[in-house]
C-alpha cells in the first residue's frame, strides 16, 4: 500500500468522523510507519487484541495493527502489502466499537434508520440481514442513520441514536435483489462481493430511539415477531451491544452501561423478528413495516 | 486444559444422532430429551460464536483468514468449559486441517479426543442430497472433490474445508495427537448396545447397561423422526423436508445408479475396504 493512499485514506477517516458531531472534538487518528506499541497493561487479552479501560490494541494478521487511547487517539499501522481498503474496514468496524466503548456510548451491532419519524434499529449477528432490510426500508423513503453500528446515548429520559455512518454494506446479491447495479460501487475489500453503497445524507442530527428489532433467520416457512419482557428484554438489548467482548477488558464502562441498559429497556420498544433462511428482502421489509406501526 | 470432546463426520453419518444420544445418557431420564438439548454441543463451525469470541466479522474475512483465529476460538470454549467444570462436546464437519500459519485448527493441548462416525459413503450420497435439496450428480460430485468444503460465504456458518469422504477420514485417521475412536453407523444402527457402550467407555463414563439402553431406545430414529415432526428441528435446512430421513443401510440402492455406484467405489476404494464396505474379495458388504 502506497504511502500516499494510506494518508489520503486516513484523511478520509478523519474527514468522515469529524463530520458527526459524536466526534466533534476532534478524533486524532494517526498513521504509524512501524510501531505504535501495546497497552502497558491490559485487563482482557487475546492473542490479537489487548484491552483495558482506556487502551485498546488490536492486530489484524497482514492487515494492519490498531491502536485507540483514551477515546480520542486512533494509530495505524498497516503491515506492508495491505490493501487501503482492508484497513479502513476494521477501522471502520471493530476500532470505531472500541472508541465508541471508551467514550461511554453504547455501540449496538445494527443498521438504522428514521421511519415515519421513529427511530429504528435492526440488530442481528452478521448475515441476518441488517443491512439489506435497512437499504430497503430507505428505498421505501426512511432516513438512513447507521450501517452495521449504532451508537446510542441514554441520558435522562432521552435515548438517542447518533450517526456515524454514511454508506452500507452489502453483498452482490442484495444489491440484485434491490435493483441496484453494482458496477460502480466500491468493494469493502477487494476480491469480496460486498460493495459500499453511498447513502444520501439528508441529515446528520440525532434521532430519538423508538424500535430495536433483533433479526435472525429460522428454517421454516413463515415471520414470527415476539417480544421479550422483563429480564428477558434488558438480556436480549445486552446480547446486542457491538464487540460485547471488549467489555470483559473495561469493567468500569460495562458498570456504566448496566443502569444505561435498564433505562433503555424501559423506554424503547424490542421485537425478535424470525424470519425464513430463505426469502425475500421487501417481504421482511413489509413484515417489519407492519410491526413498527402495530 | 484437554476438556473439548470432537464429534467428527462427513455430513448425515450420524453425528447429530450420536448427539441425541449423548444428552440422553448425560441427562438419564425416563423419557426422551427434546431435539433443543442438542443445542449445547453445537457445531465448531459456529459463526456467532466466532464473531462474539474473536470480536471479527468471519464474513468480512477470507475463510483462510478465519482459520487463523480458529484454535483461538477453541482456546476460550475451553476455558469456559473449564470454569464450568465439565467436557464440552462440539460437532464438526471440517477435516483436520492446518491453517496458513500451519497450526491444527483443533488443538492438541485442549482435545481430550475424537469420535469420529463413518457411514458408507454411498449411503452418505444419497442422504446428504436429500439434506441439501441438491441432485444425486452433484452430491456426488461434492463426495468426490478433494477441494470441497462448506459455507463461509455470506452468512449462516463458517468456511469448512471437507475434501472428499475418503480424505476427510484419513485426515483424521492421519493424525496422531489427539486420541480418536471409529465408529461406524452401521454398526451403532444394527448393534447398539455393544457400538454405544464403546463410545460412552471412550469417553471414560462410567458405563451401566440399563442406562445405556434406555438411552439408546429415547434416542432411537423412529423417536427423532416423530420429534422433528412435531417440535421441528432446528439444524434442518429450510429446502429439506425432513432432518432425520430414512436413517437406513443400503439406502443408495433405490437412488443411485450402477454407473453411480461405481464412480464412487472406484474412488474410496481403499477406504471403503479399511471400514468394511467392501470384503476381501471386492464386493459391497451392503
Amino acid at each position: 500500500m502506497d504511502d500516499i493512499l494510506k494518508a489520503v485514506a486516513i484523511y478520509i477517516m478523519m474527514y468522515e468522523m469529524n463530520n458527526f458531531s459524536v466526534f466533534s472534538d476532534v478524533i486524532d487518528i494517526k498513521y504509524e510507519k512501524k510501531e505504535i506499541g501495546v497497552p502497558a497493561f491490559s485487563i482482557y487479552s487475546r492473542p490479537h487484541f489487548k484491552i483495558n479501560e482506556d487502551d485498546f490494541f488490536l492486530d489484524i494478521k497482514n492487515i494492519a495493527r490498531y491502536r485507540v487511547q483514551n477515546g480520542q487517539q486512533v494509530s495505524i499501522c498497516p503491515y506492508e502489502d495491505a490493501d487501503e481498503e482492508s484497513v479502513n474496514l476494521f477501522l471502520e468496524g471493530s476500532v470505531l466499537g472500541a472508541l465508541l466503548h471508551q467514550r461511554g456510548i453504547i455501540p449496538f451491532h445494527g443498521s438504522s434508520f428514521s421511519y415515519k419519524d421513529r427511530g429504528i434499529i435492526i440488530c442481528g449477528h452478521s448475515g441476518a440481514g441488517k443491512s439489506s432490510v435497512t437499504a430497503a426500508f430507505c428505498q421505501e423513503g426512511a432516513t438512513f442513520i447507521n450501517d452495521d453500528i449504532t451508537p446510542v446515548t441514554v441520558a435522562g429520559s432521552k435515548t438517542t441514536i447518533l450517526p456515524v455512518k454514511t454508506r452500507i454494506k452489502l453483498w452482490d446479491d442484495a444489491l440484485q435483489k434491490l435493483k441496484i447495479e453494482a458496477g460502480n460501487l466500491q468493494r469493502i475489500r477487494p476480491g469480496m462481493d460486498k460493495f459500499y453503497l453511498p447513502m444520501e445524507k439528508k441529515t446528520d442530527s440525532e434521532h430519538n430511539l423508538s424500535h430495536i428489532f433483533i433479526l435472525s433467520t429460522h428454517n421454516k416457512n413463515e415471520y414470527r415477531a415476539t417480544e421479550p419482557e422483563g429480564m428477558g428484554k434488558y438480556n436480549a438489548l445486552r446480547k446486542q451491544i457491538y464487540r460485547r467482548i471488549y467489555l470483559k477488558g473495561m469493567p468500569e464502562t460495562e458498570k456504566k452501561y448496566f443502569g444505561k441498559m435498564f433505562l433503555l429497556a424501559n423506554k424503547v420498544k424490542v421485537t425478535y423478528i424470525l424470519r425464513p433462511q430463505i426469502c425475500d428482502i421487501q417481504e421482511t421489509m413489509r413484515f417489519i413495516g407492519n410491526e413498527i406501526e402495530s | 486444559m484437554k476438556n473439548i470432546v470432537w464429534l467428527a463426520s462427513y455430513p448425515k453419518s450420524g453425528n447429530t444422532w450420536f448427539r441425541m444420544f449423548l444428552a440422553n445418557y448425560q441427562k438419564d431420564t425416563e423419557n426422551p430429551v427434546s431435539l433443543e438439548e442438542i443445542e449445547s454441543t453445537s457445531i465448531s463451525s459456529n459463526a456467532v460464536d466466532f464473531e462474539e469470541q474473536i470480536g471479527l466479522n468471519p464474513f468480512e474475512l477470507f475463510p483462510d483468514e478465519v482459520d487463523l483465529y480458529r484454535p483461538d476460538l477453541y482456546y476460550i470454549q475451553s476455558k469456559e468449559a473449564e470454569k464450568k467444570g465439565g467436557i464440552s462436546y462440539k460437532k464438526t464437519h471440517d477435516a483436520y486441517t492446518l491453517n496458513r500459519k500451519g497450526e491444527p485448527l483443533f488443538p492438541a493441548n485442549i482435545s481430550k479426543g475424537v469420535v469420529y462416525f463413518v457411514r458408507n459413503p454411498l449411503d452418505v450420497c444419497v442422504s446428504y442430497a436429500n439434506h441439501s435439496a441438491k441432485k444425486i450428480e452433484k452430491t456426488l460430485d461434492f463426495i468426490l472433490d478433494e477441494n470441497s468444503s462448506l459455507a463461509g460465504k455470506k452468512g449462516g456458518q463458517l468456511r469448512q474445508i471437507l475434501m472428499s469422504w475418503k480424505s476427510h477420514v484419513q485426515s483424521w485417521k492421519n493424525q496422531s495427537v489427539i486420541p480418536i475412536h471409529f465408529v461406524r453407523y452401521e454398526d451403532m444402527l444394527q448393534e447398539p448396545v455393544e457400538t454405544f457402550g464403546e463410545i460412552v467407555r471412550f469417553l471414560g463414563f462410567e458405563c451401566n447397561e440399563e442406562r445405556l439402553r434406555r438411552a439408546i431406545i429415547n434416542s432411537d430414529f423412529k423417536n427423532l423422526q416423530r420429534m422433528e415432526q412435531e417440535q421441528g428441528f432446528r439444524e434442518k435446512m429450510q429446502l429439506c423436508e425432513q432432518f432425520f430421513w430414512k436413517g437406513k443401510i443400503g439406502n443408495f440402492r433405490e437412488y443411485l445408479s450402477e454407473e453411480q455406484v461405481q464412480r464412487i467405489v472406484e474412488y474410496n476404494y481403499d477406504t471403503m475396504k479399511e471400514f468394511g464396505y467392501i470384503d476381501t474379495d471386492g464386493r459391497l458388504t451392503v
